[in-house]
């Protein structure tokens, strides 16, 4: 187990790594961000003055070393834009990322399980069709365009909630909402064809004939079984839900890491990009290892070797 | 009536004159302001884009500023007047103080020049402070700013944009990466607090030196997605944003809670000619372009109708903007006329480039515009670069003969624009003697009223050269609930200090 999990840490450090230097060089094949920081009137010379003031003009090899050796220590650089080091702007970003996309996957759950099993339980019925209807609709909407729909009804139209920014717990339900429909989506799918096997196995048969409740057939022996995939699944989503984030803090001016990221990325404030690359990298990873070692803890029968 | 009485009366009168004089009324009630960016900085020195700087002057005052119709006017400098060629002297304003009691004087001006020209202070705004060479204390409230060259501009660049004033006292107190969100300005308003991307509050400086603002406290909310800053106004959420796509303001406009403004904004919108790659070094062949595009249409149909066509570089907000030199006409059958004298009768190749991702849609302009070239014989090709990608391809003067581009008259000042769009790098290769002596002459005239006539001969020159293709500014939008009153400004400036209530 602990051998396991050293490893897994290694290669968890190959992996940040190598999107940081796969981001570095797509960074720097984008330009710098000479012109954008400088005013409108800048001229040739001072737009040189400035890229050699800033490094900007050494080889790419210089500027990834320079890069390398700083962020070893944490040390992302100053971001151009703030003046502030980048790293602790994005880390003072992370409580509000976490607070959506926690919510978003909460409500994903709450939504696809229910509605997963009856649909199984009902299959070819009123209620799976229903059920289908929803997870089909859920997995084609693009969520910016159910973002705005949301903002026009809820907060416009009838004024109950908040049309952005963050506060209290009414201006997480339309971020939050719109990022879970896609992942909701899925995970009903997901649940109802695991239920359906399940309920397909020798033991559910046993306990049917042992004469028990279907109710608690359901519950006892077959939901539980059926949710053990749903955990892979749902780690392996958090990177996509992350990805969701960033679209949907944008939309509703979310103050996360999302929107952080995409300014730096539009100001071409090359230090935050990086911090933010290194931080969601880091974050994907650590949770997917997390899955990994709670489905061992889930389900005995799998061990690790 | 009794002597007493009247003599009450009279006390009584002279109070409730008093009351409603602006000096008088004091700061009330609360503003809420949805804006599309906030500033990165209220570090006047490190301020990165135009939504910076056309904000943070709240907080601060220049030198100079304008007025709400783009004159230049005293600020904290009472009065200024160039001693030589290139010593400007400025007598400052008495008894102004900073929001922490610190006093403006003389040693501010210094203080904040010098902090602005250090190199080690990596100033982003130093391109526009670049000719001081140095400023010098003549007494408490007379300062003299020596310019490496002369520079005509310096009263204009020390006003809003940057010139803003710091004290000394403060600055070196909180030091360089505080200063950044505990700004200590002589504004009319003081910044109580700002979470980035949430909230920035500001609130009244009751001591103000123009007298007390009129609203009391202002929320500045950033809503960066259009859809969702407009539902925010819609909602009641808040009072004024800016920006609004053009494409929306007909329906808000039938809104009766809503007032929407549009003011034409300084961005010149334009496509340079290199003049020095043939056939381009033929002026009937740049005239013949000019005659080519439906410039009317492009602002009807892609700014519904929200934008001015401009005859030249010069916008109408810009010094000396001449509206008797008309536009080029959209004459097709004169363009082909003109290609085939200069020997082109079934027209030519070329290549047009054009970007996406600025602070402002280029690409569906040029879009159009190479549609029009295309009916004309002109078969450009169209690169559509990433703006951060198209930036050093201007820098090592790489740009196609053809290139769409805007400039922002920050300074509302056509010399500088023309002196800009003429540098002969960044693709800008436009060079003529003639230009260059009228710019020197009107260059040396301090007196704003007698610089501006001069432009007139320039706006024809530059007409008949057609070193562009001539195309327009856009507006500025805003939107704003029936509750404000406020007249947005013709150079961009978000000026909070006239914004009142109603009623």
């Amino acid at each position: 187990m602990r051998a396991y999990v050293a490893a897994r840490l290694a290669t968890a450090l190959l992996v940040v790594l190598g999107v940081s230097a796969v981001s570095f060089v797509l960074t720097f094949l984008t330009g710098d961000p000479a012109e954008i920081m400088l005013p409108p009137g800048a001229t040739a010379v001072q737009i040189a003055k400035f890229r050699a003031e800033w490094g900007f003009d050494d080889p790419l090899p210089v500027q990834y070393w320079r890069f390398l050796r700083r962020a070893v220590q944490g040390d992302f650089g100053i971001s151009l834009r703030h003046g502030q080091s980048s790293l602790p702007l994005i880390a003072a970003r992370l409580p509000a990322t976490f607070q959506l996309t926690v919510t978003a996957m909460l409500l994903a759950i709450v939504l696809a399980v229910p509605l997963g099993v009856l649909a199984a339980t009902h299959r070819g019925g009123t209620i799976d069709l229903f059920a289908m209807g929803v997870a089909l609709f859920g997995q084609s909407v693009p969520n910016f365009w159910l973002a705005i729909m949301m903002i026009l009804l809820f907060a416009v139209s009838w004024g109950v909630l908040p049309t952005s920014g963050r506060g209290g717990w009414a201006h997480v339900v339309m971020p939050a909402a719109a990022i879970a429909i896609n992942l909701a989506a899925l995970l009903t799918r997901l649940v109802r064809t695991a239920v359906i096997e399940v309920l397909a196995e020798d033991y559910v048969r046993t306990a049917r004939s042992k004469g028990l409740r279907e109710l608690f057939v359901l519950g006892r022996h077959a939901v539980p079984n059926a949710l053990i995939p749903l955990v892979t699944v749902i780690g392996l989503q958090f990177g996509y839900i992350l990805g969701g984030a960033v679209v949907i803090e944008t939309i509703f001016t979310w103050p996360g890491v999302g929107l952080f990221t995409i300014q730096a990325i539009l100001n071409r404030d090359y230090p935050v990009v990086q911090a933010s690359v290194f931080i969601l990298a880091t974050a994907v990873v650590l949770i997917n290892l997390v899955v990994d070692l709670l489905y061992v803890w889930l389900d005995p029968r799998v061990r690790l070797t | 009536m009794s002597a007493r009485s009247a003599l009450t009366l009279g006390v009584a009168l002279a109070i409730a004159v008093l009351a409603v004089a602006p000096a008088g009324a004091a700061p009330a009630g609360e503003v809420k302001i949805g804006l599309a960016a906030e500033p990165n900085t209220f570090d006047p020195h490190l301020t990165v884009g135009r939504n910076t700087q056309i904000f943070i002057v709240n907080v601060y005052d220049g030198l100079t500023a304008r007025d709400a119709q783009g004159n230049l006017v005293p600020a904290l400098a009472e009065s200024w007047k160039r001693l030589n060629p290139t010593t400007w002297q400025f007598v400052l304003r008495k008894g102004v103080k900073f929001h922490n009691g610190d006093d403006f004087n003389a040693e501010s001006v210094k203080f904040t020049l010098d902090r602005a020209t250090n190199p080690e202070t990596k100033a982003t705004i130093s391109s526009e402070l670049g000719t001081i060479a140095s400023t010098e204390i003549v007494d408490p409230y007379t300062v003299n700013v020596i310019t490496k060259t002369p520079d005509f501009l310096l009263p204009v660049r020390l006003g809003e944009l940057f010139g803003l004033m710091l004290s000394p006292k403060h600055t070196n107190a909180v030091g360089k990466e505080a200063i950044a969100t505990r700004p200590n300005g002589t504004g009319p308003f003081k910044l109580v607090s700002w979470t980035k991307n949430e909230q920035m509050v500001l609130e009244a400086n009751e001591s103000y030196w123009r007298g007390a603002p009129k609203v009391k406290k202002i929320i500045v909310r950033p809503i960066l997605e259009d859809a969702a800053r407009i539902a925010a106004l819609q909602a009641g959420e808040v009072d004024l944003i800016t920006p609004i796509p053009y494409a929306r303001i007909a329906e808000l406009k039938r809104n009766d809670k809503l007032v929407i403004k549009t003011v034409a904004a300084p961005r010149v919108f334009h496509v340079t000619i290199d003049v020095r790659k043939p056939p381009f070094d033929n002026v009937k062949v740049r005239q013949a372009l000019n005659y080519g595009v439906d410039v009317n249409a492009i602002v009807k149909s892609l700014y519904f109708g929200y934008g001015t066509r401009l005859a030249t570089v010069v916008d109408r907000g810009g010094l000396g903007y001449d509206p008797g030199v008309q536009p080029y006409p959209f004459d097709p059958t004169k363009a082909k006329a003109l290609l085939a004298e200069a020997g082109f009768p079934n027209g030519f190749e070329t290549e047009f480039d054009s970007f996406t991702g600025s602070i402002a849609d280029h690409a569906k302009p040029a879009e159009a515009i190479v549609g029009y070239l295309q009916k004309i014989g002109v078969k450009a090709k169209q690169n559509v670069f990433e703006f951060a990608a198209f930036g050093p391809r201007r820098v090592q003067n790489k740009t196609a003969p053809l290139f769409i581009y805007s400039i922002g008259d920050a300074y509302l000042e056509p010399s500088w624009v023309i002196r800009w769009l003429t540098q002969g790098g960044l693709g800008m290769h436009y060079k003529n003697p003639k230009l260059d002596e009228m710019l020197t002459r009107i260059e040396a005239t301090d007196d704003r009223a007698k610089r501006a006539p001069q432009y007139s001969d320039v706006q024809k020159l530059i007409k008949d050269e057609a070193p562009f293709i001539f195309l327009f500014q856009a507006d500025a939008v805003f939107g704003m609930s029936t509750r404000i009153d406020y007249a947005p400004r013709p150079d961009e400036t978000q000026w909070l200090y006239p914004l009142g209530l109603r009623g």
